[in-house]
């Protein structure tokens, strides 16, 4: 056949097109949020204050991005939060201060209690078939009795070097190349290029694509012959990954373990997620998109708290401009249904 | 009439492989039988029809060969050893593919990504995309020149879509291939492509099973075709060997002069003195249902709507029950215009939708059989605040007895009940509204014979003495041949005859709607 689809003009269907792209919408808010807090946050492009805007929203990206690989899945993760809580108690009971090889021994530990909490979720999401918010609200309760058990009350103790995923200044006796190196970047940048760099390898081979296919339509992959249990394991597997780098950085940065530090987090990482443009529904969104998520939602903090609105309104104006945030993507999405 | 098929081939001297046979497959669903006597041979290199009314069988046989269904009987010989598939998978690693309708695309996949899927090839850990868009664009070329492979596959048109599911087939470079009514959603140039196509790949010896409702198609590309009826196979047609007979391949698959049941002659009188009910004309954005097609009912008329499966039938259904999105129609109802615009304005004016698909769309399954009955009421305008439900109960207990539903009592599941006395339920909800037109579709599926007399007998009583519209659409034919007074037959979304009276037969009814070019 002959016929080409003839296209209008160029630059009008490439905007058009462009605008119903969930992720425009959520680089355009990101764009705009980030004027806004450079203007009205004096500093914000001195070298301290930038370590300081990605160390206060690092475990959020971190949490955002192994939310996004289970949500583009198909499915959701209620206990990441509690996760997170869970690998700093462990962390910090398995450590002794004045030992500095229980460090490595709490990171080997941690890293398997990791993979076990991601296998355990994957168990009933992708094989028992369980719906995904049910799994893992039950699993969030879990992880918080075990965490409460281990640290009843926040404290622990930590190896003195385990600063090097906070701060490599602080920390004595490691190269000094590395302490300049971290001088310049971040420990907390460090992790997130860590788990960019985990999920682009991921999404290069045959799990990165199934991944996309068993979220966007679980039917038509398991005809395909995808194994689609197997897919979705991985992908909360990956997600322990990620949160398991965030506990790293906040042991790194409170030299503590706290039971219900990571609680909040869990809906602010879907939030995250959903601000990304990724769909809720599965199979499409970016996870990179996930990180602009978690920083449009740190703009928001930032800019309530910069313009001095009164107390009893900063809730109501956070949510006012998530909702706004939020509204793009799911614009985008409604308009693509009815197409 | 098996005796047909040939025990051995030779085509100019060489002796042709057999690649596939399939020998007195039985297949039951529950009780009915879908399958009794299911016969196939396939042999390299070459084309086999599968033709057959709705509900033949030749779908169930397609889906049996290639491990979807497994057979209640039969043998089943692949390659010269019986085969036993369990899943689809089983199959595929033995070469045999079946074009899915639609059901094995990723809508958020690329075309290429879908290609492959499933079948990736790596190139060291990581995946090789360049091959894979290679291998798509070869094919896909052929079938589908000018498409980019790189677009979204929910972006595609149905058309598309069905060829991409084809691409994908064939990219597993099956053995057998097998195509279930690849040509449904196609255009007549995609389809000269598809046939170019295929006749290469059986060049080059892979085996093609082909099914289609058009004749004319099956005609062109098969080499030898196999006939099912009613479940059995019973025919089959070398047309090396015969003459392409369309008068023939027609008696084969509606059956040659049956006993015809006792008819009754006065429908023909009695729907030329009644009085016209309603006056539908369609106002139509999609291309499923033609702009502009129109059509009266009669008072106390049963019109049945024919035709193959999928031609705008449901539509249509939908369409007058104010439930199809982008299909609008001006109604007139005993000359009075009237607007549908959703489902309450239709059920208001008393135009009542049995729905084809019932545990999705009629019934609310786990609900008790009460709540089912009661819930259309809800909604009404000026619906008392507080159910009087005892007033209801006692309703219910009417239609109940009505319409001979058996069940255990009225607080009963929905679920728990047969799929005969489920189908009741979704009719006698409608039956305390002022009834002016029924729109049924498919009402008998999955229905047990006497359940189905039942109701076509109470729906029938119900348009002749209160002189109610039926509008019937059924993809027995038998059904409408039994119960219509006049039959439309819809093809592509127009209607392409009317039948009346006595021409009304099963046979007339499947004719027209296999004849259409």
């Amino acid at each position: 056949m002959e016929v080409m689809q003839k296209r209008t003009v160029f630059p009008v269907v490439f905007l058009r097109n462009a605008f119903l792209q969930p992720e425009t919408s959520g680089l355009i808010m990101f764009g705009i949020l980030f004027g806004i807090t450079a203007f009205l946050q004096k500093n914000f492009f001195e070298t301290k204050s930038i370590v300081r805007t990605i160390n206060s929203c690092a475990p959020l990206v971190l949490l955002a991005m192994g939310q996004a690989v289970v949500v583009i899945s198909g499915g959701i993760d209620l206990s990441s939060g509690a996760a997170l809580s869970l690998f700093t108690c462990i962390l910090t009971t398995v450590m002794k201060q004045n030992d500095p090889i229980t460090g490595v021994y709490a990171l080997l530990v941690t890293f398997l209690v990791a993979l076990g909490t991601g296998m355990i979720n994957g168990l009933g999401i992708g094989y028992l078939r369980i719906p995904p918010v049910i799994v893992t609200f039950a699993t969030s309760y879990a992880w918080l009795g075990i965490a409460l058990f281990l640290r009843p009350t926040p404290g622990g103790e930590s190896v003195p070097w385990f600063r090097v995923f906070y701060n490599m200044r602080v920390v004595e006796g490691i190269p000094e190349t590395l302490r300049v190196f971290g001088t310049y970047i971040p420990p907390a940048l460090l992790l997130i290029i860590g788990a960019c760099l985990l999920w682009y390898l991921v999404s290069k081979t045959r799990v990165g694509r199934y991944i996309y296919a068993v979220g966007s339509n679980i039917e038509s992959a398991y005809v395909s012959g995808i194994n689609t249990g197997k897919t979705q394991m991985f992908a909360c597997l990956i997600n322990a990954i990620c949160i398991f780098l965030a506990a790293l950085f906040f042991v790194g940065q409170n030299q503590t373990g706290d039971a219900r530090m990571g609680g909040p987090l869990t809906l602010r990482s879907i939030a995250a997620v959903v601000v990304g443009g990724i769909a809720l529904a599965g199979g499409r969104g970016s996870v990179y998109m996930a990180i602009v998520g978690a920083l449009i939602l740190n703009f928001v903090g930032r800019i309530i708290f910069f313009a001095n609105i009164p107390n009893a309104y900063q809730t109501l104006v956070s949510g006012i401009i998530v909702i706004a945030a939020i509204a793009g993507p799911a614009y985008a999405t409604l308009k693509r249904e009815l197409h | 009439m098996l005796g047909a098929i040939p025990s051995t081939l030779f085509e100019k001297g060489r002796k042709t492989l057999v690649v596939l046979e399939a020998k007195g497959v039985r297949k039951y669903f529950g009780g009915v039988v879908a399958l009794s006597d299911g016969n196939l041979r396939c042999c390299q290199g070459r084309i086999t029809g599968l033709l057959g009314a709705n509900g033949s069988g030749k779908s169930t046989m397609s889906k049996i060969i290639a491990g979807v269904y497994r057979p209640d009987g039969g043998e089943i010989w692949y390659k010269g050893r019986q085969v036993h598939y369990r899943n689809p998978k089983e199959a595929r690693k033995d070469g045999i593919a079946l074009v899915f309708q639609n059901l094995s695309l990723v809508p958020d996949l690329t075309v290429w990504q879908n290609v492959v899927l499933g079948m990736e090839k790596s190139r060291g850990i990581f995946l090789d995309d360049r091959e894979a868009k290679e291998i798509s664009r070869r094919i896909l070329k052929r079938l589908l020149p000018g498409l980019d492979v790189s677009r979204k596959v929910y972006e595609l048109s149905p058309g598309e879509k069905q060829i991409v599911e084809i691409a994908k087939a064939i990219a597993e470079n099956p053995k057998l291939l097998i195509l279930d009514e690849p040509t449904a959603a196609l255009e007549q140039a995609q389809v000269r492509n598809l046939f170019a196509y295929m006749r290469e790949l059986a060049q080059s010896g892979v085996a093609i099973v082909f099914t289609s409702h058009r004749l004319w198609e099956v005609m062109e590309i098969c080499d030898d075709v196999t006939i099912f009826r009613n479940g059995a196979t019973v025919a089959y047609i070398d047309f090396a060997r015969e003459a392409k007979d369309p008068e023939k391949i027609v008696n084969y698959i509606t059956g040659e002069a049956k006993e015809n049941l006792p008819r009754e002659k006065e429908r023909l009188r009695e729907r030329l003195s009644s009085e016209t009910l309603l006056r539908v004309r369609i106002q139509s954005r999609t291309k499923s249902l033609q702009d502009g097609l129109s059509f009266e009912l009669g008072r106390g008329e049963i019109l049945g709507i024919g035709g193959l499966a999928g031609q705008g039938q449901s539509e249509l259904l939908y369409a007058l029950a104010g439930s199809h999105p982008k299909i609008r129609c001006e109604v007139e109802m005993s000359g009075r215009k009237i607007l549908v615009r959703c489902p309450q304005d239709a059920i208001q004016n008393g135009i009542l939708l049995v729905p084809g698909d019932r545990q999705q769309e009629g019934l609310f399954l786990e609900h008790s059989v009460y709540s089912n009955m009661i819930f259309p009421k809800l909604g009404l305008p000026r619906h008392p605040t507080l159910i009087p439900e005892r007033k209801y109960r006692e309703e219910c207990m009417d239609v109940v007895q009505l319409l001979s539903i058996k069940l255990p009592g009225l607080d009963a599941p929905v679920n728990t009940l047969s799929g005969g006395n489920q189908q009741k339920v979704v009719v006698g909800k409608w039956l305390s509204f002022n009834v002016q037109v029924f729109l049924l579709a498919d009402p008998a599926k999955g229905v047990d014979i006497g359940a189905k007399r039942d109701l076509y007998e109470y729906i029938k009583r119900l348009a002749r003495e209160q002189g109610i519209g039926v509008l019937l659409y059924a993809s027995d034919h038998e059904e409408l041949a039994h119960y219509a007074d006049r039959v439309i037959i819809m093809y592509e979304g127009r209607i392409v005859a009317t039948l009346l009276g006595e021409d009304i037969t099963e046979e007339a009814i499947t004719a027209a709607s296999v004849r259409v070019r």
